[in-house]
């Protein structure tokens, strides 16, 4: 509209300014848009942070300390920081159990997910044979399967398999009870990171291990693999954090408080009206942290995992 | 391309080598292709099929016989037919929770899809700060569910909650607004939460789509005198028509099975207001478990029509968005 007049018109001052307005403009937003996606957590933060009392009063606080003006600027404390919030979650909570198991369970899905992902994944990527489109296509409709659908009879079969050997393996309270389940349903997705991975090497890499008289098996181990670290990073990443959120399987199937994970945990803190928020943002904060710094450290090697084959496929 | 080893020859017949030739090819692990496809999908197949494919076969076996309940564990089983169907079906809290769960889903992910979109053009050009800008704008993706519950539970706190706060100060609100125990609202607040919490995934997927997009397209275009918008029109939103298929099945299928969401947030309440499918189907198997008001039986049921309506939303979209490529 009055752009276009004003680059007409050529005045450079105008445009200089109209410049500095659409920047100031796109920083704005960006920056107005990484707020509200952080406010939540930073809100958390701020909520564990003070002393009980403080969190149930309306209006609420934002900043523990203010500017006051009165002749001259002094800083006024409008609460106390403390972390007592954090030494009663603590207390009264194994949350450091919890974030043990939810460690356990999501390496555990990780390193099954990138071990069989990378096999599959190459042979789907590389190799030449028959009823490969159907191969692709039963593992790609795996992951429609809703997970309610598979909760039932497996935690039926983890009951019937209590008090037998095979209990110790899959079962109630078991670590590979949820493990199994979720290396499963992550399956579909580390597969297909692994052979979008592939499918990018350049073919020349086999040629030239088959002409030094490697075997097949033999490329695959000595050139595949160590070239795709990368892949497996994000593929681990990738699924350590699905297993690290998952809530529904964790619920049903870790009924000791010994043996939740941190979803759970938490999840199980308090009723809706008479919660202890006290403890439950100090306990919501602390879990927050690994994937907190998952995001700083990682950020690139999710947004490969996540858009894998997209715009390609 | 170049000339292969003859020893590591792929379509030597098996026959001309002879079993000893096999055995000693085997031995020094010097497979041909197929085999070695085989030897690296059987470890995958055989997991889906006992983790994935046999539980939703034993589902759907299930919701045809009389229940499994938890406190009778060793009950014994008898074909009922459809009587299990039955009893889903005139159940009020059955077509209360597909109903909330199809207004979840289908206002919530079109919703994200726009966000998303523009989210994607607004992230697409470099710019100073890009890596922290996506870091934060990713990171409600990276919430567990169930916390992200929690927190705007608290942040929703019908006395005390930083939103009545925020509205308060700013003048919208005379006093706290209960957000979640108001039956005409909660709701829409849970599917705004999940629009908050997923729009960022849907433009990292966009943002892929866009950037496989070549850019003398647009070149020709503005050279051509195309406006801006008829080149989103006629250059970006036809060939970001795959990336949105799949956006559309990575969103719509979760979205469909929420249940983190309203266990963390409301319980399900006020009510039955924000009862999901997947919630209501939890509730009935474990929680109201007997041979006549739930237990597995009716769970089961419910769980094979969650996943009917997931594989009929999954086929429409396929149909209707995937276009076979042209070469």
């Amino acid at each position: 509209m009055s752009v276009i007049d004003r680059t007409r018109s050529v005045e450079l001052e105008d445009v200089a300014l109209w410049d500095i307005g659409r920047k100031f403009g796109f920083y704005g937003s960006i920056i107005a848009i990484a707020l509200a996606s952080m406010f939540p957590v930073i809100w958390i933060l701020i909520s564990s942070l003070k002393p009980p009392a403080e969190l149930f009063v309306f209006p609420q606080e934002y900043l523990p300390y203010a500017v006051s003006f009165d002749g001259g600027f002094h800083i006024v404390e409008q609460y106390p920081l403390t972390l007592e919030n954090y030494h009663r979650a603590l207390q009264q909570r194994p949350v450091g159990t919890y974030l043990m198991n939810s460690f356990i369970v999501a390496s555990g899905t990780a390193i099954i997910d990138v071990i069989l992902g990378a096999m599959a994944g190459y042979a789907l990527s590389r190799l030449r044979f028959r009823f490969k489109l159907p191969v692709l296509l039963v593992i790609l409709f795996a992951a429609l399967l809703p997970f309610i659908s598979r909760l039932i009879p497996l935690y039926r079969l983890a009951i019937d398999l209590q008090g037998t050997p095979f209990g110790t393996v899959f079962g109630l309270n078991q670590y590979l009870g949820l493990i199994l389940p979720y290396a499963a349903f992550q399956m579909p997705f580390a597969v297909w990171i692994f052979q979008a991975y592939f499918k990018e090497l350049p073919d020349s890499l086999e040629e030239a291990g088959l002409m030094d008289g490697l075997t097949r098996v033999g490329v695959l181990f000595r050139i595949i693999l160590p070239v795709s670290m990368p892949a497996m990073a994000t593929a681990a990443i990738i699924v350590f954090i699905y297993a690290w959120n998952e809530f529904l399987f964790a619920l049903t199937f870790m009924t000791q408080d010994s043996k939740r994970t941190i979803t759970v945990g938490i999840a199980l803190f308090g009723g809706q009206f008479n919660s202890p928020w006290g403890i439950i943002t100090a306990a919501v904060f602390m879990s927050l942290i690994p994937l907190l710094l998952f995001m700083f450290l990682f950020q690139k090697r999710i947004v490969e995992g996540l858009t894998a084959g997209v715009g390609k496929a | 391309m170049a000339d292969v080893n003859p020893q590591t020859q792929d379509h030597v017949p098996f026959e001309e080598q002879g079993l000893r030739g096999r055995l000693s090819r085997y031995r020094e692990l010097r497979l041909t292709q197929e085999e070695l496809a085989v030897v690296l999908l059987t470890p995958v197949m055989l997991f889906l099929l006992a983790v994935s494919f046999y539980p939703i076969i034993d589902t759907f076996w299930a919701s045809f016989h009389t229940g499994y309940v938890i406190q009778l564990p060793t009950q014994t089983t008898e074909f009922v037919g459809l009587e299990n169907y039955a009893r889903l079906f005139s159940s009020g809290s059955f077509w209360n929770a597909l109903g909330v769960t199809l207004f979840y889903t289908f206002v919530s992910v079109p919703i994200e899809l726009v966000f998303g979109l523009g989210l994607a053009l607004l992230l697409q050009k470099d710019f100073k700060g890009r890596y922290f800008a996506q870091v934060a704008i990713l990171f409600p993706w990276a919430l567990p569910t169930v916390i992200n519950a929690k927190i705007w539970a608290w942040m929703l706190n019908p006395n005390y909650g930083v939103i009545s706060d925020i509205l308060v100060r700013i003048g919208i609100l005379g006093e706290p607004f209960a957000f979640l125990s108001n039956p005409d609202i909660a709701l829409y607040s849970m599917t705004s939460i999940t629009i908050w919490k997923t729009s960022s995934f849907m433009a990292l997927i966009m943002l892929a789509g866009l950037s496989s997009i070549p850019d003398h397209l647009y070149e020709s275009a503005r050279m051509d005198g195309a406006s801006r918008w008829r080149q989103f029109r006629d250059i970006t939103l036809p060939l970001l028509k795959p990336t949105i298929l799949v956006a559309l099945i990575f969103r719509t299928l979760p979205a469909f099975q929420a249940f983190g969401l309203p266990f963390g947030l409301t319980g399900g309440g006020p009510g039955e207001a924000t009862t999901t499918l997947v919630l209501y189907t939890q509730q009935a198997a474990y929680n109201n478990p007997g041979p006549t008001n739930g237990g597995f039986a009716l769970g089961s049921a419910a769980a094979t029509v969650i996943t009917l309506i997931a594989l009929v939303i999954a086929l429409v979209y396929v149909g209707t968005l995937y276009e076979p490529e042209v070469r």
